[in-house]
């Protein structure tokens, strides 16, 4: 494939790239790639009604001779169909108007325009290229002349389609009777000819029809590529081909232009951005000092001040501190984590809590650098349940023209690869979804064709050979956009138009607009967001301190509990942590004991160390044993000294190496962050050689031992995507701090917290409430006499705190049912069940959840009596007194057996999730115990590498990516749990009763160390046919 | 005091498909004889088609006459006045387990003094043998509740209040029972225990149509021949009109003096009870058919007689006033078979598609005409046009200098249409077709591979 010297030139003015979701088969960066090979002078990336791919298009072609068109492709109701392409700022932000206007109108992911709409925001300025139907309709040209002349053209696409040449004469008579010029363009959907299998595959994915049963929806050819130029002048006239690069000539928009600025009305009048954030930040200075700041730390202000003021950031700062504010004064809980943490401003300003005395050296060139010319992150966490209140303070604020969510795009994934295509190839919806199950860890490369065997599925059938092919280019790196979503929280807040800027459409989810780039894309132009997340932990806090604080008239706060109390670190070193934010997890809860925590420090590294960077890198080990003085802490210079003596000599965090790349090899900070950010992207890009020799070098120069530099660059790549950054983990630390102290001496309140929170965490409401009963809280049922909506906390006789569970814990009850139950028992307390359901209104639906959740036994006693009378109550009629209903009138007692505890139980669980009586195993100790099956409590007297037998139910299955195949099961019997490892080998052997079981034999080798337990998995039994119906469901992590 | 015992009727089924109400016909008229009463319930576990279940009855009317069906896998028998006559209620069980085993069906059995308990208990699998109605409640007590067959929900309802079996739910207050539970759940329960009665319909064996006709001397002309079955198939047609059936085919059996009996097997594209028609087509079938020797005899049988409700017939004459083209559409597909083989006859189909070999495909005759019309509509038209006449497989062309050569050269006078389609099912095609004419001026349609060796093919003639 030769560019063709004598080849003419040529510009694409109409492409789609796989942006134009299920349509386009190529990315953008190959569309550009592919053009600039064949010596195209320009390229139009024309997705439909959306620019999406544009930013990524854009990246791609920086560095090449060809130019990049910013256009799109639409097709009005009436069926008219036209590409607009942007000639400057002015018309890309006509463009950008129209499509946000045609996407906020339609539902997410569609968009809709008509006639009238192009009249009153048509894209002004653009070239318009109309796309004629098969059968040519003069009228549309007529009204595309009328309003955009001269800039109409009509795109003359010849596709090898057996009448081209009549096409073309039908096409030019058109024109010549208008006086429009025509234009050759090649309604490009993908970059290669090879790219027409999937092509076609996503065509039947669009349009939900098998592939084989498309017929002439199907594009009759590959014809649709980037043809090379020497073919297109055998196929169109010359000055066709001449007048897509004149027209592209024309076309000068290109998005370096874009600028864009923060909302600078937060300014009172008479103050600049500046001299307000200063002020804010005086203010801020003297609550965080009130006895005056250290002279240090007043430099370190001073220079960011001065370093925010230079690159006009104030206006940024004034945002995130506008909306901290706004959620102080409305009581949400919030804190800043990641680079900000690194910032004394933001400290000052409340953005977050971490005092940077107590973080030691805080390297502010990871927030920001004058170098790098990219804006700042600023993270913050609110509370889960109460964020779309700050969302929504942020669309009001601003309006919906200037603020809106950073969009994320979603791409394909091995499950949803396999399933999508499985449809396309006629599989039945559980043949798919049974193909993705199979291969749901596939990596997109050779097929495990066993696994595929053992599923049903013939290995040997043509149609599997197609498939997986076609998977595997979906999947590939960067991955097949699917749709677009909305980020986490990711928010973009404009000075001017946003919709000038990027358009903006309507998210899956209602009162909710997100703008059509994503994060990625919004860096790369340099436009500056603020993320806003949601930290269920934070809901918990508040929650647990408005409880305790009412329960003994004290106020506590956030970060206002007494600091470093032994009490907690003593708990904390037991791996007594079930529901503590962060350290809960089976991982954590193995490293607690080895690393015994005992000051705020140790909870930041405890957090950060646990993670498969620190894992990979191999520094855990060598950090617990320089802690326990089993090896002598030494450092290979000195001011790697100052680097890593907080940590014993041993790069935990990420910020670390970054430091010791400047120290020890010489980096400046900007470079230092390029590495950072090529840290996070080698196993995309293998971005890291560059870095390597300049790393080692570096080291090298300055003496430092060539063992000790390679380490560094080994730690480096172990740390991956992975590396958890300090200023993370310092602000994480410190909501560990404040909920395992809570924990610790309020049980009761934390417990009850969490479950108000629920969903939230690594523990299921069955597991937090186990917890919080073996440290001694009196745990109460559910009942319709006693329970709100929440759980709640209860007096005792001697005072202490009992936890009453709430009616949020019955299942498909419906809080409006809940809410009037409430209600009706304020006024006088429930006579019988009937006068529950007549008083509170509620329907048979909520009396049969209540009578299930066993909540009505105070009135009716056990649960079968209760169902007898729920069946019975009637309707409550709206004009009949409850007296007067049929119901009433006595019909006998039933004969009904009271249940059995099994039956109990498992009622307990359907309906709860829970039970407050015996763990499930008590009822088949017996039986398990002739079986020679032991339980938790005694596995942990056995000896290290005893053989033993066990069964639990299994509480969790992970699979973390790092751990190269392993999986780690949590068991739980009556007394206790067992954490258990299943080597890839025994999992690969026994599939079906790692992953089916819910009831679970496990027969193996005991690990016993530091205190900490694993049993390592030789054979696996499912013998979830024990527990009956018994309805546990693990949850699973991947 | 309890009620009087009313009397299970015994409901005898009409002829299948039927229009005549049904009317309960008392068997009985003495209460002592009624107490009396002995059921036997046979259960098939494994379920039966319904043909097995009729022949299973079929069998057991040897042991009864009053037998009664209970579809899908449910077979009921009155057995008190039988036991006399096969030596106890053990002999009759064994010999009805036989009767299922010579059908290949595994059984369960039970007996009680209701239908329904001993069909429950059959179900249940538990072999009772209650003779007498003071033993029933105790033996029924045990049973869980999925043998009465309640709705899902019910049974779950029930559950839930611990109610699993028969006899939790029969301590159950009546009254409160029917309020939560529906009136029709007690009154299965009260069917079960005998206190309200049952009426089962009666299993009637059935329908087949088979006359003969003994002829006066021997036959050898085949229209004598159709002249003597003409009064058969009038026959045939009165029998399926008063039972508003119809066949889908009969078979005509012609019995000589020594070869064996001559068959000739009739079927229609339709179901019908058109005695005229019977005797058209037999005529069309009789005229193909050799006959080895003279006919003494013959036989008209119809066993699969299907149910047909009586259409309205046409006011006008097929073509008048566009009178059913698609009813003489049968008539002809009918005759066609009937002359040229059944395997003569083919539907086309048309498909979409853009690989001209899977555009079109042969099926069998559609039932109306109108329907494949409507499918031919719906396929796009081709942006050029195509030859009615395809050759399968395409037929390669010598080429030379690169150009196509078939009696001489041919001349392209098409721009290409190039075709990449099929690639998801292994014929994939990747071609570029032309329309070419050769020397004698006939137009072709040929194409060139797009892959190597880049062969021509011709793969049409235009018309």
């Amino acid at each position: 494939m030769t560019a063709g010297g004598a080849a003419p030139a040529y510009a694409e003015l109409h492409c789609l790239s796989n942006f134009t979701f299920l349509r386009g088969a190529s990315h953008p960066h190959e569309l550009i790639e592919q053009a600039d090979a064949l010596g195209y002078r320009a390229l139009a990336l024309t997705d439909e009604c959306s620019v999406a791919g544009v930013v990524r298009a854009h990246m791609a072609a920086k560095n090449r001779q060809l130019r990049l068109i910013v256009g799109a492709e639409f097709r009005l109701a009436c069926g008219l169909r036209f590409v607009a392409l942007a000639t400057g700022r002015s018309s890309y932000a006509r463009l950008c108007r129209l499509i946000s206007r045609g996407r906020r109108a339609a539902a997410k992911g569609g968009y809709a325009l008509t006639r009238a709409d192009l009249e009153a925001a048509g894209p002004a300025g653009c070239f318009v290229l109309w796309l004629p139907a098969p059968q040519p309709q003069p009228e549309e040209l007529h009204w595309l002349h009328e309003r955009f002349a001269p800039r109409v053209r009509i795109a003359v696409e010849l596709l090898c389609g057996g009448a081209d040449r009549a096409r073309l004469a039908t096409l030019a008579a058109l024109g010549a009777q208008r006086g429009v010029p025509l234009v050759a363009s090649g309604d490009v959907h993908m970059h290669v000819r090879a790219r027409r299998q999937l092509q076609d595959a996503l065509t039947a994915i669009r349009l939900n029809v098998p592939i084989a049963q498309l017929g002439s929806r199907l594009y009759p050819n590959g014809e649709r590529h980037l043809r090379e130029r020497a073919r297109l002048a055998r196929l169109y006239p010359p000055p066709l081909l001449a007048a897509s690069v004149e027209l592209a000539q024309e076309c000068h928009f290109s998005l370096d232009e874009l600028r864009y600025e923060y909302p600078r009305e937060l300014v009172p009048a008479g103050e600049t951005p500046g001299s307000y954030l200063r002020r804010l930040t005086e203010e801020g200075a003297r609550r965080r000092w009130p006895g005056g700041m250290p002279p240090a730390e007043r430099r370190a202000l001073e220079h960011e001040l001065e370093l925010i003021e230079e690159l006009h950031y104030e206006p940024y700062f004034l945002t995130v501190q506008d909306i901290v504010a706004f959620a102080r004064r409305h009581g949400i809980l919030c804190q800043g984590r990641g680079s900000a943490a690194n910032s004394r401003v933001c400290y000052c300003l409340g953005v977050t809590s971490v005092d940077p005395q107590r973080g030691a050296a805080l390297l502010f060139e990871r927030f920001i650098s004058r170098e790098r010319n990219e804006p700042p992150d600023i993270d913050i966490d609110f509370e889960h349940e109460r964020r779309e209140e700050v969302l929504q303070y942020v669309y009001d604020k601003y309006g919906r023209a200037r603020a809106a969510l950073a969009a994320t795009v979603i791409t394909y994934r091995p499950r949803s690869a396999l399933r999508d295509l499985g449809k396309a190839f006629g599989l039945t919806l559980a043949d798919s979804a049974r193909l993705a199950k199979v291969m749901q860890w596939w990596d997109g490369r050779a097929a495990i064709p066993e696994r595929l065997r053992e599923a049903g599925f013939d290995t040997d059938c043509a149609w599997l050979a197609r498939l997986l092919p076609l998977a595997a280019e979906l999947v590939a790196l960067p991955g097949f956009p699917r749709h677009l979503s909305q980020h986490v929280g990711g928010f973009v807040i404009a000075e001017g138009l946003l919709e000038e800027l990027v358009p903006i459409e309507n998210a899956a989810m209602p009162g909710r607009t997100v703008v059509q780039w994503d994060k990625d894309d919004l860096n790369d132009l340099g436009l500056l967001k603020v993320d806003l997340l949601a930290l269920g932990m934070l809901t918990a806090l508040r929650r647990a301190f408005v409880l305790v604080n009412e329960f003994r008239g004290t106020r506590h706060a956030l970060g206002e509990l007494p600091a470093e109390d032994p009490g907690v670190y003593d708990m904390l070193g037991r791996a007594d942590t079930v529901g503590v934010f962060q350290i809960e997890s089976r991982a954590q809860m193995a490293m607690l004991p080895r690393l015994k925590p005992r000051c705020y420090y140790d909870l930041v590294i405890e957090v950060a160390i646990v993670r498969p960077g620190p894992i990979q890198g191999d520094m855990v080990h060598p950090y617990l044993r320089r802690r326990s003085g089993a090896e002598a802490v030494d450092y290979p210079g000195e001011e790697v000294r100052a680097v890593l003596h907080r940590t014993l000599g041993v790069p935990i965090f990420q910020e670390q190496v970054m430091q010791i790349a400047i120290v020890a090899a010489g980096f400046t900070p900007g470079e230092a962050d390029a590495l950072r950010r090529a840290m996070g992207a080698w196993k995309k890009t293998g971005g890291l050689d560059p870095f390597r020799e300049r790393l080692l070098q570096g080291m090298r120069a300055r003496n430092y031992p060539e063992e000790f530099a390679q380490r560094i660059y080994q730690q480096m790549l172990g740390f991956g995507e992975y590396g958890f950054p300090e200023s993370h983990s310092l602000s994480f630390a410190l909501l560990v701090y404040d909920s395992a102290w809570l924990k610790c001496y309020e049980p009761a309140a934390f417990t009850c917290a969490l479950l108000n929170s629920q969903p939230m965490g690594f523990y299921a409401p069955a597991q937090l409430v186990r917890d919080a009963r073996a440290h001694d809280v009196e745990v109460r049922a559910v009942d319709v006499c006693a329970s709100g909506w929440d759980s709640s906390l209860e007096r005792r006789a001697d005072g202490a705190p009992a936890l009453r569970l709430g009616l949020r814990m019955v299942k498909s009850l419906s809080q409006a049912g809940a809410g009037r139950l409430g209600a009706a028992r304020g006024s006088c307390p429930f006579a019988s069940v009937q006068d529950l359901a007549a008083r509170a209104a509620l329907d048979r639906g909520d009396l049969e959840a209540l009578a299930a959740a066993g909540a009505l036994a105070a009135l009716s006693g056990n649960r079968h009596l209760a169902f007898w009378e729920v069946a019975g109550t009637d309707r409550a009629l709206p004009l009949a007194p409850a007296a007067l209903s049929p119901a009433s009138r006595s019909e006998g007692q039933p004969l009904l057996r009271a249940p059995t505890e099994g039956e109990a139980l498992v009622a307990d669980y359907a309906a709860l999730g829970l039970t407050l009586g015996r763990h499930p195993l008590a009822l088949l100790r017996t039986r398990l115990e002739a079986e020679a099956l032991l339980p938790a409590q005694r596995l942990r007297a056995a000896p290290d590498r005893a053989r033993v037998r066990t069964a639990g139910i299994v509480l969790m299955r992970q699979r973390p990516a790092t751990a190269s195949g392993v999986t780690f099961l949590t068991l739980e019997d009556e007394s206790g749990q067992v954490n258990v490892i299943v080597w890839e080998r025994v999992g690969r052997e026994q599939r079906r009763a790692l992953l089916e079981s819910r009831l679970l034999e496990v027969h193996g080798e005991l690990q016993q160390q530091d205190g900490v337990m694993h049993l390592i998995a030789r054979r696996l039994i499912d013998r979830s046919a024990l527990l009956g119906q018994l309805l546990t469901r693990s949850r699973d992590f991947h | 005091m309890r009620p009087r015992r009313s009397l299970p009727l015994l409901v005898p089924a009409a002829p299948a498909p039927c229009a005549v109400p049904l009317r309960g016909v008392a068997l009985a008229t003495g209460a002592a004889r009624t107490a009396a009463e002995l059921w036997l319930g046979v259960h098939l576990p494994g379920g039966a088609a319904g043909a097995q279940l009729a022949a299973l009855a079929e069998r057991a009317q040897r042991f009864t006459p009053r037998v009664s069906l209970e579809p899908p896998d449910g077979l009921l028998l009155e057995v008190r006045g039988s036991l006399h006559l096969f030596a106890g209620i053990g002999a009759l069980r064994a010999a009805l387990l036989g009767e299922c085993r010579g059908l290949q069906l595994q059984a369960q059995l039970a007996c009680a003094p209701t239908p329904f308990a001993a069909l429950c208990g059959a179900r249940a699998g538990r072999s009772f043998e209650i003779l007498e109605p003071a033993q029933l409640i105790g033996q029924l007590t045990p049973l869980p509740l999925t043998v009465l067959r309640w709705p899902e929900d019910t049974v779950a309802r029930l559950g839930r209040l611990g109610v699993r079996t028969v006899g939790a739910a029969l301590r159950l207050p009546r009254a409160g029972f029917a309020r939560r539970f529906g009136p029709a759940a007690l009154a299965t329960l009260d069917r079960l225990t005998g206190r309200a009665p049952e009426v089962r319909a009666a299993f009637a064996p059935g329908v087949r149509f088979r006359r003969r006709r003994e002829l006066d001397c021997e036959l050898t002309s085949h229209a004598r021949l159709l002249a003597a079955l003409t009064p058969l198939c009038a026959e045939l047609g009165a029998f399926l009109d008063a039972r508003q059936c119809g066949v889908t085919e009969f078979e005509c059996r012609l019995v000589h003096r020594q070869h064996p009996a001559t068959c000739c097997l009739v079927r229609l594209a339709a179901p019908s009870a058109d005695a005229q028609r019977f005797i058209a087509l037999l005529g069309e079938h009789l005229a193909a058919l050799p006959l080895p020797e003279a006919v003494r005899a013959c036989e008209l049988r119809a066993a699969r007689v299907v149910a047909q409700p009586p259409q309205a017939a046409c006011l006008w004459q097929p073509g008048e006033h566009g009178g059913s083209l698609a009813r003489e559409a049968c008539g002809l597909i009918e005759r066609l078979r009937a002359r040229l083989g059944p395997e003569a006859i083919h539907g086309l189909t048309f498909l979409e598609g853009h690989r001209p070999e899977h555009a079109w495909s042969l099926g069998p005759p559609p039932a109306t005409l109108g329907a494949q019309a409507r499918s031919h509509a719906a396929a796009a038209a081709p942006p050029t046009p195509r030859p009615l006449w395809l050759l399968a497989p395409p037929q390669p062309l010598a080429a030379s200098q690169g150009w196509p050569r078939r009696r001489g050269p041919l001349r392209l006078v098409s721009e290409p249409e190039r075709i990449e389609s099929g690639w998801w099912d292994g014929a994939e095609i990747a071609r570029d077709y032309y329309t070419a004419v050769d020397a004698h001026g006939v137009r072709l349609w040929v194409f060139r591979e797009r892959r190597a060796p880049h062969g021509w093919f011709l793969h049409g003639v235009f018309g």
